[in-house]
């Protein structure tokens, strides 16, 4: 069985008329070891369905099974220690405690879960070392870089050694170099751990460490065979009726007109990149 | 139990300018609060420090006469004699007691209450004197605050109830802002004020209780009051507080009011600030419960701290007010500290009631939000 099963997952905000379903009807399984990226535009549902992955949000319809609980059917009391022990978070934003050391906000996860004392600070210390924080385990997060602090993050995200770490665009505050730095790490931790990993992001270099690439889109999976790359902005668009441009055998396709005319002004520019610029590779 | 992050320490002191000005507030509140219980408990020492420092187990006085501050008693002349009768009484000394002025051969004043008693017992006298001898005919004792205040010192003239008394020897305690006592013998006082007993004060023989020698005279004087010094003393003390409680009540309210306002401002803004924070500890599998007793625990911190630091500062300034004008008795006591302590930690509790409603409030999916 999969850690992760989700069944005919919908959320619906609002009722009636104003009715907007953020995730409809969505099928999904995640195996140990598994990086899973879901992809897609802003307002797709991509956040909803991790939130509810994450057991922050309840469906309106449908079942969430993690290790043999469905989150869904589970009571409200019951969600936190789920959440400490089956689920590791990384945010976009770090999310560090401000007023912690980097020790102690690994060591403060621990606690959450009922680990307290030398074991939790034993178990924070063995984490961030081997994720290369060792010399800076009494540091404050706003005395190390954002690199750091999204290792520091992955570490915090594996204190209670949870089955699912969910990642919410976690290299968007990074350069590229730490961008990959990050990328490779989650790519261990489902490889080495065994863990399954779902990362919702934008980045299109996460797909290289991805077994599969899902794309979101009015709160619905869509076939990735039928998505392109807009080569001018970077966004993951819809092939078929929408602007797009031929050049030298190939077709490009585009977000908007506005984006196509800025390609045709200077096709040079945007072609360069080489053979990926143009599609998206699913897993 | 097993050591946690202390999370709401690292956070309450992580911007330690804040904690202090929170702290700070909170214990200028609680000073306001402490001082005037110290003032109090200072006037109250001094009203009754006449009474204290007398040997007396028993005092009698004029039927529904309970004090001797702002009273009068008057006492049939054979009531020592009938108060020497009673099984128990070691010995019945009748005082003599009046209100009047104290004044300096410059015209100073002081308003004082005068005692007439036998100097050749010193039973209705002060207990000891800090400098001279008890009074002769024509001599009075004076308090030294008094006598500062005059500007006499033993050996000076001043008046009194119309004649002109030397000072023989000065004692300390007894003096207000308002009032002080003195002491003259009995045949200066019967001259001058007339020979009426005010009361009797009456010592125990060994092995009888000031409160069972209280009932044997009561039941052998049925048309006078008596009371053992203890409960002479509390009546005095219940005056003195009836007259100042609601004073003290309004401005220790306000105090405490004040006090209420800092932690509550104090915590709200902190945990506004750390909003966020407190939806990823939710997120990460933080109970509610976790992040209120988070709250509680600063609430509790900015309160001890306060009460630590404003209990230090009365101390100091009860002694700077002592040394400034010693009729200003300042008197801050353990029992004074732990009863503002312990309001203050119900202030404390009831400061943290919206920041827990916030916290309560917190969406651990609020934590996914993009940081504005």
């Amino acid at each position: 069985m999969s850690p992760v099963s989700v069944r005919q997952l919908t959320k619906t905000y609002g009722q009636g008329e104003l009715a907007v379903a953020a995730v409809r009807h969505v099928d999904l399984d995640i195996a140990a070891g598994e990086v899973v990226l879901i992809m897609g535009p802003s307002g797709s549902g991509k956040t909803t369905l991790l939130l509810m992955l994450g057991a922050m949000l309840r469906p309106t319809s449908g079942s969430i099974t993690v290790d043999g609980v469905d989150l869904a059917a589970a009571a409200e009391r019951d969600l936190p220690p789920l959440r400490a022990r089956h689920f590791g978070f990384i945010f976009q934003d770090f999310n560090l405690l401000s007023a912690l050391d980097v020790v102690e906000n690994v060591e403060v996860a621990c606690n959450l879960a009922g680990v307290t004392g030398r074991a939790a600070n034993e178990r924070a210390t063995a984490l961030l070392t081997r994720l290369g924080l060792g010399a800076r385990l009494r540091f404050r997060p706003d005395q190390i870089s954002g690199g750091e602090k999204q290792r520091v993050a992955v570490a915090r995200a594996l204190a209670n050694d949870p089955p699912v770490i969910l990642a919410d665009e976690p290299t968007a505050n990074l350069d590229s170099a730490h961008g990959h730095e990050i990328a490779r790490l989650l790519r261990q931790i489902a490889t080495e751990d065994g863990r399954s990993v779902v990362i919702v992001s934008h980045d299109q270099r996460l797909k290289e460490i991805a077994d599969r690439v899902l794309w979101l889109e009015d709160g619905e999976f869509r076939q990735l065979a039928a998505m392109a790359t807009d080569p001018v902005c970077g966004m993951a668009v819809e092939t078929g009726d929408g602007p797009h441009q031929e050049l030298d055998g190939r077709t490009f396709w585009f977000c908007s007109t506005h984006c196509r005319d800025e390609f045709r002004a200077m096709p040079g520019r945007f072609t360069r990149g080489g053979e990926n610029a143009h599609s998206i590779t699913g897993g | 139990m097993s050591r946690r992050v202390p999370l709401a320490r690292r956070a309450l002191f992580q911007d330690r300018r804040r904690a202090a000005l929170a702290a700070g507030g909170v214990a200028a509140a609680l000073l306001l609060v402490l001082m005037l219980q110290g003032i109090f408990d200072g006037a109250m020492g001094q009203v009754t420090a006449y009474l204290r420092s007398s040997p007396a187990d028993v005092i009698v006085s004029q039927r529904d006469v309970r004090t001797m501050h702002m009273s009068v008693s008057a006492l049939a002349p054979e009531t020592v004699a009938g108060v020497q009768q009673v099984d128990g009484v070691a010995w019945a000394e009748g005082i003599r007691y009046t209100t009047t002025f104290l004044v300096a051969a410059d015209g100073r004043q002081q308003l004082s209450y005068v005692i007439g008693y036998d100097p050749a017992t010193g039973r209705g006298g002060p207990r000891r004197l800090s400098s001279g001898r008890v009074p002769g005919r024509g001599e009075i004792i004076v308090e030294e605050i008094a006598a500062r205040r005059l500007g006499v010192r033993a050996g000076d003239s001043i008046g009194l109830l119309g004649g002109s008394y030397r000072i023989s020897g000065l004692f300390r305690g007894g003096t207000t802002i308002t009032n002080s006592v003195a002491f003259i013998g009995t045949e200066d006082f019967a001259a001058r004020a007339g020979n009426s007993l005010a009361y009797v004060l009456v010592g125990a023989k060994s092995g009888v209780g000031s409160g069972e020698l209280a009932r044997r005279v009561a039941d052998a004087l049925p048309a006078d009051t008596v009371q053992s010094k203890e409960r002479f003393a509390a009546e005095e003390a219940s005056l003195v507080k009836d007259m100042s409680a609601d004073v003290m009540r309004i401005m220790s309210t306000i105090g405490l009011l004040i006090a209420l306002a800092v932690i509550g401002l104090t915590l709200f803004s902190l945990t506004l600030a750390k909003l966020r924070e407190h939806a990823v500890v939710k997120a990460l599998g933080g109970r509610t419960r976790y992040l209120a007793a988070v709250v509680l625990a600063q609430a509790a911190w900015s309160v001890v701290l306060a009460v630590a630091l404003a209990a230090v500062l009365a101390v100091a300034m009860a002694a700077a007010v002592g040394r400034v004008n010693p009729a200003i008795a300042v008197v801050i006591t353990p029992a004074s500290v732990l009863r503002t302590g312990v309001a203050a930690l119900l202030i404390g509790a009831v400061g943290a009631v919206v920041p827990l409603r916030r916290v309560v409030a917190v969406d651990p999916a609020s934590a996914f939000r993009r940081a504005s």
